[in-house]
């Protein structure tokens, strides 16, 4: 018998019907809490990294320090610090906000490195023809490195939102039943790993993989004119 | 100020077990990464559509799920699918799941510097004599892996921080280690978790911040 053959033998399609309430249940929780994760980090990058690239005072060099000591630090120690290491001084988060605020704390230190270089990519003399047309600073921003920045900052922020979405998996460690601790909570009561891991893979993918074809998407339709073809 | 009598043993875990076991990981999956990534890189530049469908699928997977999924997946599926696919030492198996996913980022990363050698690279080459392997070993190849170096020492980076991962399957990295100091901490009625984490954080951030100066030095030069 070959391990196919085994498995044909062992595979229960049963598993996916009898477990789909609480499998999409755990899905569900992966998504809420990324949305909030990806909401947050789209702020943060956004803010910090026009601060980082108009070497705003006091602020860039702040954000220089937070981009750095998240960059460099892995997501899973920030994870337990934020959950087992801050009851030491009294704040107690529960799980559920340790996993949004995670990701966002993690996905807000990348998305202000890719903000910062889509608007440093902006060309100066856009920004100069927008102060001699009399734009203020503030508005410079918004109607000329804002358009064209952002969409330079595109397709990397969202391969930023894609990690923030499988770094929730992390969550794991801090029992916050999203997608992979809701499957894995279901292998041990069923022991059909197998079929765990099926659920588990395909979930991701289909998610990921639409995902990273809106940046394809994004990449057409906002392309700058200069460089659409 | 003295220093806490608690410190020292545990420091000496931290370093004497964690760092090492850390950096055995780290070492292997960068190992493993770094040559199936530049061979199934290599491969997807040619033009021959089942073996590019395959590679394409191999990269997707393994970029697409979380390393925690991956490393979970060789721990509890592989001996569940045959036992002598069994991987005893969550040491290896968490180089392991790094590993497939490292060699995906590679194999990107890869298939983008050897199209970026200009064509006559390759005419020359063959107008030479060379063959298909020889033009890749000897001409394409050494000027390709230049501009692969800036993200194998991004990658690496990646791979240190991610080794923390294989905290969830038993393996005595630096923060498993740690978490088992600050248990029997706790055990003895002392709490120091933030201490502990704080220094574990600290010691990632002395490895890590070198080499992403580093990574983002060389860009700069041989670009």
């Amino acid at each position: 018998m070959t391990p196919l053959d085994a498995l044909a033998l062992v595979w229960d399609w049963s598993f996916f019907t009898e477990n789909a309430d609480e499998l999409l249940a755990g899905m569900r929780r992966t998504i809420e809490a990324s949305a909030i994760g990806i909401a947050g980090a789209f702020v943060i990058g956004l803010v910090l990294g026009a601060a980082r690239a108009h070497r705003v005072p006091v602020v860039s060099p702040v954000a220089a320090i937070y981009v750095e000591a998240i960059r460099n630090t892995p997501i899973l120690v920030q994870i337990f610090m934020l959950y087992f290491a801050l009851p030491q001084v009294g704040i107690r988060l529960d799980a559920f906000t340790v996993a949004w605020l995670a990701v966002m704390i993690w996905g807000g230190a990348f998305n202000t490195e890719n903000f910062r270089a889509g608007f440093e990519a902006v060309p100066v003399r856009y920004r100069e023809a927008g102060l001699a047309l009399g734009f203020g600073r503030l508005s410079t921003f918004v109607n000329v490195t804002l358009p064209i920045g952002g969409r330079i900052a595109l397709p990397s922020s969202i391969n930023t939102y894609i990690s923030v979405l499988k770094n929730t998996s992390l969550m794991y460690v801090i029992a916050y039943p999203e997608f992979t601790t809701t499957a894995l909570q279901i292998n041990a009561l069923t022991l059909q790993t197998t079929e765990t891991f099926a659920a588990l893979a395909v979930g991701y993918l289909v998610i990921v993989w639409t995902m990273s074809a809106a940046i394809r998407f994004a990449e057409s339709r906002l392309a700058l004119p200069e460089e659409a073809r | 100020m003295s220093i806490p009598d608690w410190v020292g043993p545990v420091a000496e875990y931290i370093f004497e077990v964690g760092l090492v076991n850390t950096l055995k990981i780290s070492a292997m999956a960068l190992v493993g990464s770094a040559v199936i990534g530049i061979v199934l890189g290599t491969l997807l530049t040619i033009r021959f559509l089942p073996s590019r469908a395959l590679i394409r699928l191999y990269i997707e997977v393994w970029r697409g799920l979380p390393i925690l999924v991956t490393i979970f997946m060789i721990f509890f599926l592989l001996p569940a699918l045959s036992q002598q696919l069994r991987i005893d030492d969550p040491l290896i198996a968490a180089a392991l799941g790094l590993t497939l996913w490292g060699s995906a980022q590679v194999a990107e990363a890869t298939r983008g510097a050897v199209q970026s050698i200009p064509r006559e690279q390759h005419e020359a080459s063959a107008a030479l004599g060379f063959g298909w392997l020889g033009r890749h070993a000897f001409v394409i190849l050494p000027q390709a892996l230049r501009r692969l170096l800036p993200p194998m020492v991004g990658l690496l980076v990646n791979i240190i921080q991610n080794t923390t991962i294989a905290q969830v399957i038993g393996a005595p990295e630096l923060l498993e280690a740690s978490e088992r100091q600050v248990e029997r901490l706790t055990f003895e009625g002392q709490e120091h978790a933030i201490q502990i984490y704080g220094a574990v954080m600290v010691i990632f951030f002395v490895i890590s911040f070198p080499l992403t100066r580093l990574a983002a030095y060389l860009e700069k030069r041989l670009i």
